[in-house]
């Protein structure tokens, strides 16, 4: 199996057929996943049946689409046809099934995509962890006793060990960008409401969207245009870029600083205003806005949800509304001072995480000096940022034997195009890239010798 | 199963001399003898109150000039109140010197020690606690005896005059306490590294005038005037008493907004009155044969505060450590003029109650923890902070 591009390439040209592919995904999966504890469900007859559905258009003479044949997998918050959607938690496992496919499902299959698992995830998507108390911890392939990050870490996981070649998350605070990072990822959360959100289970609807996980540039780019249904025109001209200063220099791991300094050397620094109250006018409006989406069922049956997010939520229910509201005119002021200030660039940089994956052991991270929970603070680089709307891409750094790191490229607004082709020229100078877990560390590898997913063209 | 509280060791062996005296009171001139070792007693008494008045530890208190101020209206102006009103209320259906007794309570500084000791297990500023106490009762040896002459009928049967209590005021407290203190240089050590010494002589001179004042009393007919009944009403008083004080302590702390750990020390230190003090103070300010019957409600009440407080101390130690947070959860504090968030269990629980839910006992310190961090990021959200953009 190779990254995305490659295999729609050789599908279409007949030397691989779709159903092959899928077959082969999912002998992998059933055999290579379960130390990941990222897959939930294997969704094998539909698989199937998309592949050969593929294969069939093949033979009549007709294009499936840019991404024919891919197998790819969904964070448990995608509706599926015929599954409960039950966003990770046990308190919808019995939910009435889906009678339809999420908005997102059925673009991917009109563009050729087969759909083969469901992706494990923190309850509700509320975390940075992906410790879920029904279907477990998911592991880093980089290193299986380290997190890989959340809320959809199964997302990351799967296509960073080599098993999908991409896969789809959902991004309300970081929840792409996070475990992109910590598991090696290019990682995309689009301009908010760009991608289509039908059928996506909410979490805090002023900051969710989805995005893809993918191993390079060009595959997330197409990915994106399949999704958004627009072409990722761009004109070609200089990338205007800045670096963010002030609290995004603070927390942050020297290897990233390092790399920053090579990405963008004497790029000017942009400090924006008011970060800290950013990131905690975000925590308020996530916290109100999943505490009342949950509101109902809190009030029935509070004791089925999974301890870890049950309380955050409950705590969210009983926030005051005009706590909520001056958080949203906050929101609103700062969106238009921020947009100002950033006017004048195409992408500006920062880190994606402050550090590597922490340990499932230990999932407690260093901020400010002290120790905090990483399902709450690892996303201290990514709310911000999720707070004024922008696209953000996080792009892994080449470090071949270490545990991965990974930069936002935060965009201008509808100004993803910039940002794929700022990574593709990374990925060109040799500083981005997919590399691949390194046995040293502790990490899964391929049974079969080279990394899968690594670049091979 | 071990009980909340326990048993003042110091009041079973008051008690027991209050039966001693009882039995065996002491009469003729041994009792004058005694009258004038108890005298010499209080004079004791105070010259180490004076001693161990420590003003660094009153200082490193005293910021909190608010807390202070609620703290001194509760003991020298609330509880005065309540003892004139119960007074008036119950003048004719009570033994006049019972109810003088109640109303004497009613006027006393508060106690030193064990407010301190409840602030600290209840997790309180103690540091405001030792300050609040310690004012409060050397404020008391002013304030007290003013106070019993503008309510009291002093010497009942006009045996003292307001000049002859002023001039024992003057000798066997004031003068005392003011050369204990000026001594405090030299025998401060001593008196600091001697505190079971000094806690005999403490407790031993307030025994000698209980003992004293007692035999006066049963050679009165103590006995005779008050039976069961009597000492269950008082118990009952002194029960009203405290809950009306504790109540109004809990609804100005909340009213005027103060932090958990301040409220603690309204409550334990606004709520208390001083068996140390009231004793020989009662021995300097009332005729002998009347101190027993007048110090007979603040015995009872002692008991009753100490029994209280205990349940309360523990109460709030559990809730702090159920908390899990470093320091504790505390009251609801607005976090901007009508934006208060709810962050202890009570709080938490009506605001669950308002949006038709329940919090289960499981959920509570999760609760308590995530609304302490979002109270965090209200407080960082709402303050006006330097923008460095503009």
């Amino acid at each position: 199996m190779r990254h995305a591009l490659e295999i729609a390439a050789a599908v279409r040209s007949g030397r691989l057929s779709a159903l092959g592919v899928v077959e082969q995904c999912l002998a992998d999966l059933a055999h290579e996943a379960p130390p990941l504890v990222a897959v939930t469900r294997i969704l094998s007859e539909r698989a199937r049946v998309e592949a050969a559905e593929v294969d069939a258009m093949l033979a009549a003479g007709r294009d499936p689409g840019p991404l024919a044949g891919v197998p790819y997998g969904v964070k448990d918050l995608f509706a599926v046809a015929g599954l409960p959607n039950d966003a990770g938690s046990t308190l919808y496992a019995a939910a009435p099934p889906e009678t339809r496919d999420a908005e997102a499902i059925a673009r991917l299959r009109g563009a050729g995509a087969v759909l083969v698992a469901t992706l494990n995830m923190d309850e509700f998507a509320y975390g940075f962890a992906t410790i879920n108390a029904r279907h477990g911890t998911t592991r880093n392939p980089h290193d299986l006793e380290r997190l890989a990050g959340g809320s959809s870490g199964g997302s990351a996981a799967v296509v960073a060990a080599g098993l999908l070649p991409f896969s789809l998350g959902s991004d309300t605070n970081g929840s792409i960008r996070v475990p992109a990072s910590l598991t090696g990822l290019y990682g995309l959360k689009p301009g908010h409401g760009d991608l289509p959100m039908g059928g996506v289970f909410p979490f805090a609807e002023s900051f969710d969207d989805i995005g893809p996980f993918a191993l390079t540039a060009a595959d997330m780019a197409c990915i994106w245009q399949v999704l958004s249904g627009r072409a990722a025109v761009d004109h070609g001209a200089p990338l205007r870029v800045a670096r963010l200063g002030g609290r995004f220099t603070q927390n942050v791991d020297p290897d990233l600083t390092a790399a920053l300094d090579e990405i963008a050397p004497g790029a000017p620094t942009i400090e924006l205003p008011d970060i800290a109250r950013a990131r905690s006018a975000a925590f308020v409006i996530t916290a109100y806005e999943g505490g009342h989406l949950h509101k109902d069922a809190l009030a029935r049956d509070p004791l089925a949800f999974d301890p870890a997010t049950r309380d955050r939520l409950f705590a969210g229910a009983l926030l005051p509304d005009a706590l909520y509201e001056r958080a949203q005119a906050f929101r609103a002021a700062f969106k238009e001072k921020v947009r100002g200030l950033t006017a004048d660039f195409d992408i500006l940089l920062a880190p994606a995480t402050p550090c590597v994956a922490p340990l499932v052991a230990d999932p407690r991270i260093k901020i400010d000096g002290a120790l905090s929970p990483a399902r709450a603070d690892l996303g201290i680089h990514s709310q911000p940022i999720s707070f004024t709307g922008l696209p953000a891409l996080a792009v892994p750094l080449r470090r071949p034997g270490k545990l991965p790191l990974g930069v936002q490229l935060i965009g201008r607004p509808h100004g993803e195009a910039a940002l794929f082709r700022f990574a593709a020229m990374l990925e060109t100078r040799g500083l981005a890239g997919v590399s691949a877990p390194a046995a040293g560390l502790g990490g899964l590898r391929s049974k079969k010798g080279a990394f899968r997913g690594e670049m091979t063209s | 199963m071990k009980l909340p509280f326990s048993l003042d060791p110091f009041l079973v062996i008051l008690v027991a001399v209050v039966g001693g005296a009882s039995l065996l009171p002491v009469r003729g001139a041994a009792a004058e003898w005694t009258g004038i070792a108890a005298d010499l007693g209080i004079v004791l008494l105070f010259f180490l109150h004076g001693a161990k008045l420590s003003r660094e530890a009153i200082m490193s208190g005293i910021a909190k000039l608010r807390l202070h101020g609620l703290v001194f209206g509760s003991t020298y102006v609330l509880f005065p109140l309540i003892g004139l009103a119960m007074g008036w209320a119950l003048a004719g259906h009570i033994d006049a010197l019972l109810l003088s007794g109640l109303l004497f309570l009613t006027l006393l500084p508060s106690t030193v020690q064990s407010s301190i000791a409840f602030t600290a297990i209840a997790g309180g500023d103690v540091a405001a606690a030792v300050c609040s106490a310690s004012i409060s009762n050397m404020l008391g040896i002013f304030i007290t005896p003013l106070l019993v002459g503008l309510f009291m009928n002093l010497g009942g049967g006009g045996e003292v005059s307001t000049l002859e209590a002023a001039k024992s005021i003057a000798m066997q407290l004031l003068l005392p306490f003011v050369v204990g203190h000026l001594m405090r240089p030299l025998i401060g050590g001593f008196v600091a590294r001697h505190k079971t010494l000094v806690q005999r002589v403490d407790r031993g001179s307030i025994l000698l005038v209980v003992y004293s004042a007692f035999s006066a009393a049963v050679v009165n007919g103590l006995w005779t005037r008050v039976g069961a009944l009597d000492l269950a009403l008082l118990l009952l008083l002194s029960a009203v008493v405290l809950a009306i004080v504790m109540g109004v302590n809990v609804l100005v702390a909340r009213l005027a907004g103060l932090a958990r750990e301040d409220a603690i020390v309204l409550l334990f230190c606004g709520s208390k009155k001083s068996l140390a003090s009231g004793v020989p103070m009662a021995g300097a300010l009332f005729p002998a044969a009347q101190v027993g019957m007048i110090v007979l409600p603040l015995m009872i009440f002692h008991q009753l505060q100490l029994f209280v407080c205990a349940v309360l101390a523990n109460r709030y130690k559990k809730a702090m450590e159920e908390a899990a947070l470093p320091g504790g959860a505390t009251d609801a504090v607005p976090v901007e003029n009508a934006i208060t968030l709810p962050r202890n269990e009570a709080d938490i629980a009506a605001r669950a109650a308002a949006l038709d839910m329940v919090v289960p006992e499981a959920c509570m310190p999760g609760l308590i923890a995530n609304m302490t961090l979002l109270e965090r990021h209200a407080r960082t959200l709402l303050e006006p902070q330097a923008d460095p953009a503009t």
